[in-house]
């Protein structure tokens, strides 16, 4: 965490307050929910992005419903295409730091393909990846990430298909940035946020999400005793892809939490676009172009 | 109005598409007005096409189905298109294996058509060409037939082959050798004063007028007809410093481009029906959080795949219905090249002052034609974005409820007053509620921005005198054909008028009453089975006399009306 910044409370304080909003959160108690958007403020406040220096993009899911609890320019688009929207912002306006947040359902069902270039285009936003292993605000079924066996709300047998590995995926496409933390740990969560927002490219934090409504198999206790440190991990190198597959392979006994993957030599999206060279937002290039040389 | 009609025909691949290139070129550099349009199967390589071209002194805005010659590259080419030769016509081709063309040939002079051919293969072999250039050879017969300055069509040879001299070479002593082995055979004037006409097609002229309007981000996913729009977008790049996107499909598409817009830009999208399908819940997302949109359909006949290279009128209801939910929005119809670029500036600032979704619907037949233009008017339209500053404002500016349904919109980030562009049902500053007196007034104002819209967008235009002899109504490529056929049967003394629609929805009725009650006989032409945007008319109480619908993909030839009109006209007498 940024030490020196903690050192004057008060104004650490006020930031975060400055951050929360008088609308009531209308998540069940105990969701992970309101420690992931707390750690959220409390990043903003460290980094010291204020109201004019982000915008907050949320999916539809019970993370959404976030978008109207944070004093932030914020956007709630589609359920599943909020990286595409996000991304879309971020190239009108690179001098805004763009955090968009989706569920499992969100991003590895309705809109995995937005997931997959998103990685692939290394966009230049921080997404939080709300991971509870169920489709939360629709009542409790299975996503690509309950794991098999679970009997859920339409699949009263038990969950018959394999789950995705959220974080193999994301190193299977040669991501620059593959992190994780989870809710119940508030320190940790917005280390790994602060890290995302400090990376150039497209941050992908799995944020370990309880949902003590609907999935009651993993709550944060669950997490606090099987979650390791990667930083707690012998010779771990965390530009080394392969350290990373290995380490992300297991799903049921030491989770590593941490920034798990970063490749800082990956360009961003709008580093590589030749015809922007030179150029920033585009919100300032809007007038008359003369096409005089262009029929 | 006099036209020439010329038909080049063949298999795709055969090097039909230069020919008409090069053709066009040689035509518009003689000072011709002229339209050209290609015909082609969904296919790279083989299936018939057909490139045709159409010039005249005066202005000139459709196509002929019946040529006055017909330029056969191949055998194939001539059996398929033999009926759309007039009699009396013109044939060319370089078939050499006479045995295999003789029932054809004696049809063709039976209907009186002069056949002229050369061997193709042996003329080429005897001067160390490629029998693929038979194309050369033709044009330069084609020339000689119309007796036209060999200098006009020896230049547009060397513009197209430009960058290859080696080849270039060749066709040059190929085209001096097609040159003289024809005679003059028809006299179809050329202009007095040659000066050369630029010619674009309308997909280029969105471009440019999308480019103009100082559109900074292009997002698209190819589908015929629109994916030329990008093909463009992205070669320009480098020299408009836009951001041009391909995305990993049509939603994609839709999401950067409203998140660009959202965050202040100008940004655009543009796809055919079935991509558009893709979009209706960005449409309805839009309508919501009231962000500017502008997406082009390039329309081509469905359903499904449908016909993908050929053109129709089918999506207006598409354009008009897309996305679940009430909200307002603006459907606007271009017809050709000059339309197209003043109306997609009209569209950004449409979609700008009124904070709503606008579809511009074009068609396969606007998107590919080419049309000879005066250069386009720079500034003619102005940049009109209904953004205000974010300072000394407060949240609930952004969504304040209003009596035009308009609020105030700030770039996000700008100044302190954050707002919740909130899909989810929201209060004044996007605070979500469910409560139902806030929800009913939101919904309201969302959709009073129909009624002040329909203020401020144009009425239709009547082309033609006031009051006709018969009377058409329509929208999109369909003034093409109009024009062209009011000068025509003007020259013959019948009056017909035609109310063309640019703004389709919401529906100006201004002229309506009028148009109706002082023209006794008027017919819907639409590029449909169902007469779509008819019914709307149909819907304010008026009665067409008839209906000319065309739906097979092809589009409205200057003789389906001419025969309508014919057939129509001696009923009402
Ligand atoms: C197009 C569309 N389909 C379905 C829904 C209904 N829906 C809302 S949220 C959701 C799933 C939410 O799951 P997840 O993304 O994991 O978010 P969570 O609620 O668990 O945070 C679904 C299916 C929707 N809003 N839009
Ligand atoms: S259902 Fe689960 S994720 Fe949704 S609010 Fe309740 S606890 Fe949180
Ligand atoms: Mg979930």
């Amino acid at each position: 965490m940024n030490l020196p910044l903690l050192n004057n409370l008060s104004i650490y304080e006020e930031r975060v307050r400055s951050l929360q909003t008088n609308n009531v959160l209308t998540w069940c108690s105990g969701c992970g929910n309101y420690g992931i958007l707390n750690a959220v403020t409390h990043a903003m406040a460290l980094e010291n992005i204020g109201v004019e220096d982000a915008i907050l993009c949320f999916d539809v899911g019970c993370n959404g419903n976030a978008s109207h609890n944070i004093q932030a320019y914020t956007i709630h688009g589609l359920h599943g295409r909020v990286l595409s929207l996000a991304a879309g912002i971020k190239i009108a306006d690179p001098t805004k730091t763009i955090i968009a947040f989706g569920g499992d359902g969100a991003t590895f069902s309705e809109g995995v393909n937005h997931f997959v270039h998103s990685v692939r285009n290394n966009f230049p936003i921080v997404f939080i990846f709300h991971n509870n292993e169920n489709y939360g605000l629709t009542t409790g079924q299975p996503s690509a990430t309950t794991p098999c066996g679970a009997k859920m709300n339409a699949a009263p047998d038990g969950v018959s298909t394999q789950p995705i590995n959220p974080l193999q995926f994301a190193l299977s496409l040669n991501p620059s940035f593959v992190a994780r933390t989870y809710s119940g740990n508030a320190q940790h969560m917005t280390a790994t946020i602060q890290k995302g927002m400090q990376h150039k490219g497209f941050a992908f934090i799995e944020v370990l999400q309880a949902c003590p409504t609907y999935n009651k198999e993993t709550p944060d206790e669950w997490y606090a005793a099987h979650v390791k440190d990667i930083v707690e991990h012998p010779n771990y190198d965390n530009r080394d892809i392969w350290d990373a597959r290995r380490i992300v392979e297991d799903l049921n006994d030491t989770f590593y939490i941490g920034v798990l993957y970063q490749n800082t030599d990956l360009p961003d999206f709008l580093s590589v676009q030749l015809s922007r060279e030179g150029k920033l937002r585009l919100v300032d290039e809007v007038e008359h172009v003369s096409i005089n040389n262009f029929y | 109005m006099k036209r020439l009609c010329i038909k080049i025909v063949g298999a795709s691949g055969t090097g039909l598409l230069s020919t008409g290139d090069i053709l066009t070129r040689a035509l518009a550099s003689l000072g011709f007005n002229l339209v050209s349009d290609r015909e082609f199967p969904s296919l790279i390589k083989g299936g018939h096409s057909v490139y045709t071209l159409n010039v005249s002194e005066d202005s000139i805005y459709s196509l002929s189905r019946q040529a006055d010659i017909i330029v056969a590259l191949d055998k194939e080419g001539m059996e398929v298109y033999k009926d759309h030769l007039k009699d009396g016509g013109i044939l060319l081709h370089a078939y050499e294996r006479f045995g295999g063309i003789k029932d054809l040939i004696e049809e063709f002079q039976s209907r009186n058509v002069n056949v002229i051919s050369v061997p193709g293969r042996k003329t080429l072999q005897e001067i160390g060409a490629n029998h693929l250039m038979v194309n050369v050879l033709l044009i330069a017969m084609l020339w000689k037939v119309l007796d036209y300055d060999y200098e006009y069509v020896e230049a547009a040879i060397k513009e197209k082959f430009s960058s290859k001299p080696k080849l270039l070479e060749i066709d040059l002593i190929v085209l001096k050798k097609g040159w003289d082995l024809a005679d003059k055979k028809l006299d179809f004037s050329k202009p007095k004063k040659p000066s050369a006409r630029r010619f674009i097609n309308g997909n280029r002229a969105i471009t440019l007028g999308a480019i103009h309007a100082g559109c900074r981000a292009y997002y698209a996913y190819p589908m015929s007809p629109s994916s030329s729009i990008l093909t463009y977008m992205a070669e320009l790049a480098s020299k408009t410093g836009m951001l041009v996107k391909q995305a990993e499909d049509e939603i994609t598409a839709a999401q950067l481009t409203i998140g660009s817009m959202y965050m202040g830009a100008r940004a655009m999208t543009a796809t055919s029906g079935g991509g558009f399908d893709l979009m209706t819940e960005s449409l309805s997302l839009v309508g919501m959080i009231e962000v500017p949109f502008v997406c082009v359909i390039a329309q081509r006949p469905g359903p499904a795949t449908g016909l993908p290279t050929w053109t129709g009128q089918g999506d207006f209801h598409l354009a008009k219905y897309a996305g679940h939910g009430e909200y307002a929005r603006l459907v606007i119809g271009v017809s050709n090249a000059q339309d197209a670029f003043d109306l997609i500036q009209h569209a950004f600032n449409y979609a700008e002052l009124y904070q709503i979704p606008v579809i511009v619907l074009t068609d396969k037949q606007i998107a590919e034609s080419l049309w000879t233009i005066e250069d386009f008017q720079e500034k003619a339209i102005p940049i009109e974005r209904g953004l205000v500053s974010g300072e000394g404002l407060v949240s609930s500016d952004r969504y304040k409820i209003t009596n035009n349904g308009v609020s105030k919109r700030w770039i996000p980030g700008d100044g302190p007053a954050y707002y919740f562009a909130n899909g989810d049902e929201h209060l004044e500053d996007g605070s979500l509620t469910e409560d139902a007196e806030p929800a009913k007034a939101m919904i309201a104002k969302r959709i009073r921005k129909k009624e002040s819209l329909l203020q401020a967008i144009e009425e239709p235009v009547i082309y033609g005198e006031e009051i006709a002899d018969i009377s058409f109504l329509g929208w999109g490529s369909s003034l093409n054909v109009m024009l062209d056929v009011i000068a025509d049967f003007a020259e013959r003394g019948v009056k017909v008028n035609y109310l063309h629609y640019r703004y389709l929805f919401p529906l100006k009725k201004g002229k309506l009453n009028n148009f109706f009650t002082k023209n006794k006989s008027v017919h819907l032409i639409e590029g449909n089975y169902t007469g779509q945007f008819g019914q709307d008319i149909e819907a304010c109480g008026h009665e067409f006399a008839g209906k000319l619908l065309k739906w097979n993909g092809r589009a409205f030839f200057i003789e389906d009306v001419i025969e309508y009109i014919d057939q129509n006209l001696n009923k009402n007498l």
